[in-house]
């Protein structure tokens, strides 16, 4: 009996964390530990300091970001990845870009939802403190190694986004979109769990724990596929794809993004697009590289319908935020054009395994500053903002006419703006890859892109106001200018930043 | 008990992952639809713990407890909001949530 327990000792010191471990996911517990703050400074500090939780969250979020570039530069790319936690995390080259996404969405929405939620009458600290628990979330997420760390910390994400989403309890707008995505949410989570199930089970046996990345990469390698594996693979890569909003788990994203407050719509169009896109990159290029000859046509596939899907859907829109839901969903069709290219290239050298993040920044500039732009125009329900309301902005606010200008042309991939380098590089990979017909589609999305693009542009700036009747001028705060005036600094300048 | 194989657990696991599956996409009330996506967890876990005992593996029964830990968080935040819309709207059938559109 005593033996049996000394072997178990053993093996449980072999299993536990080390320091490294801790260091390595230091971000994280910080981003944890912000939200508890948030809640913490909810609760005892006195009415008038209320107004300093989102500077705290703010404050912190930036402490961050420069704590996980410190970190990433002891990290050296020679050393390839590494496993922590007894194989539940890894971190790799590509963990440091990964984690910005979320740390710079997380910010950006802060900042659109302070004013919103005021004017609103909603609470300000749990909509931060659930915002957090979300990015950490993700952050874990796209470290995971192991089916159950992916499982736990994409639960995490999204339950609470189901609160982000229902958040304005008086808005009826707001929980129909919550519970719609609760449902739509709910049934991708009860498949990819279903996928993992079946991977687990057909690949499994005494001593191989099938819920590992290797071990999973071992089996596929060793040919231990069965029907039933395939089935639970397609499920695990639909559960991903649901999150970054591909054909076919796209019929939620309009009513979804519609229906939501502002903010989140925005971080669900970036953050949980991203975490899709992470995601799905590292389960096709990780365990299921091994399968790479059947899923690089499949996600080729996926890819073009949801270029084409995506598109011609916003075409027909008329409403703003349902044309820039549609339009994101073409965006996820780039981002699967390049997570196919990627796989394609396979180790290939010469190109930019960076080429996601970049992809996503550029799109997180371009988002955010449209956004800014709209949560800054007054109307009396969230979800209803026709394209009409825009007219005349040139006059009422030359400021949010600008803000729209720069952000609807850094979306569309007009150059020189950030958004055109994004695209362009993705254009190349595709085209020294020979994938012409993803090429192709491409093209074309870009091309339909414009259209509705700057028919918002065209409301907003060209179009004269009926008569010349007076409109009324909109103030836009200082914070508001601050974030518009930086954003639009990074859609016209960041494209340099690719030739550094 | 030495004629239960894999299998049996298996077919069992399936059909009620199927029963929740079409559930989901007939029902038209909300709380049916909710209960009927929780069947469909509860199928996931049957097949986990089937699997984890013929593989003789503890990863799965492990996952299990983490599955139905997540289960609970959603549930708990799921009710709530469809209460908060049925005290909006008075109505948890899905074919009469239609304030959005274009």
């Amino acid at each position: 009996m005593i033996s049996t327990l000394a072997t178990i000792d053993v093996a449980f010191k072999a299993l536990a964390p080390r320091n490294a471990d801790w260091a390595s996911i230091m971000p994280e517990i910080c981003v944890a530990g912000l939200s508890l703050l948030c809640l913490l400074q909810a609760m005892f500090s006195p009415k008038a300091l209320k107004s300093l939780i989102p500077v705290t969250a703010r404050i912190g979020l930036c402490l961050v970001i420069a704590m996980a570039c410190i970190s990433n530069r002891a990290w050296s790319p020679t050393q390839g990845p590494v496993t922590t936690f007894a194989g539940l995390l890894q971190v790799t080259d590509l963990t440091m870009g990964f984690r910005l996404t979320f740390l710079i969405s997380a910010l950006l929405t802060s900042f659109l939802a302070t004013r919103f939620l005021t004017e609103r009458d909603a609470v300000i600290a749990d909509y931060h403190h659930v915002l957090l628990v979300v990015t950490a979330a993700f952050m874990l997420l796209i470290q995971s190694h192991h089916f159950v760390t992916l499982f736990v910390s994409l639960e995490t994400a999204a339950v609470g986004l189901y609160i982000l989403v229902g958040y304005l309890r008086r808005s009826e707008a707001s929980l129909e979109a919550g519970v719609k995505y609760l449902v739509a949410g709910g049934l991708s989570s009860a498949l990819l769990l279903m996928g993992i199930v079946l991977v687990y089970g057909s690949l499994g046996g005494p001593g191989v724990d099938s819920l590992n990345f290797d071990q999973v990469a071992l089996a596929l390698n060793a040919g231990k596929a069965t029907a039933l594996t395939m089935v639970g693979v397609a499920l695990i890569i639909g559960g991903a794809a649901f999150k970054l909003g591909a054909f076919p788990f796209q019929a939620w994203i309009p009513d979804v993004y519609q229906g939501a407050p502002t903010p989140t719509t925005t971080f669900l169009g970036t953050a949980s697009k991203a975490a899709g896109a992470f995601i799905l990159f590292i389960l096709v290029t990780g365990p299921l590289q091994p399968l790479a000859g059947k899923l690089a046509p499949l996600l080729a596939v996926a890819s073009i319908l949801t270029l084409l899907v995506g598109n011609l859907a916003a075409l027909a829109a008329t409403d703003i935020k349902r044309v820039i839901a549609l339009s994101g969903v073409s965006h996820a069709g780039f981002i699967l054009a390049a997570i196919t290219a990627l796989l394609v290239a396979g180790d290939v050298e010469g190109f930019n395994r960076n080429l996601l993040s970049y992809y996503l920044l550029a799109y997180i500039a371009g988002s955010y500053l449209t956004a800014q732009a709209l949560v800054s125009i007054p109307v009396a329900d969230d979800h209803r903002r026709p394209l009409l309301g825009l007219r005349g902005m040139m006059r009422r606010s030359p400021t949010i006419a600008s803000a729209l200008g720069f952000g609807i042309s850094s979306l569309a991939g007009i150059p020189p703006s950030i958004g055109f380098f994004a695209k362009l590089f993705i254009l190349i990979l595709l085209a020294k890859l020979k994938l012409w017909w993803i090429f192709g589609a491409a093209l074309v999305s870009v091309a339909l892109s414009i259209h509705y693009y700057f028919a918002i542009l065209r409301e907003a700036v060209v179009r004269p106001t009926l008569d010349q009747e007076e409109v009324p001028v909109i103030e836009v705060s200082p914070t508001a200018k601050f974030i518009i005036g930086t954003l639009s600094a990074v859609t016209l300048l960041g494209g340099l930043l690719f030739f550094l | 008990m030495e004629h239960t194989t894999l299998a049996h657990h298996l077919i069992l696991a399936g059909l009620l992952f199927v029963a929740g599956l079409s559930g989901v996409l007939l029902r038209r009330n909300l709380l049916v639809v909710y209960m009927c996506l929780e069947l469909m967890l509860t199928a996931s876990t049957l097949a986990l713990v089937a699997f984890s005992r013929f593989n003789q593996t503890m990863d799965g029964a492990i996952l299990v407890f983490f599955v139905i830990t997540v289960a609970a968080a959603e549930v708990a935040v799921g009710l709530a909001l469809i209460v908060a819309l049925f005290r909006r709207r008075g109505t948890v059938q899905s074919n009469e949530l239609n304030t959005l559109c274009d």
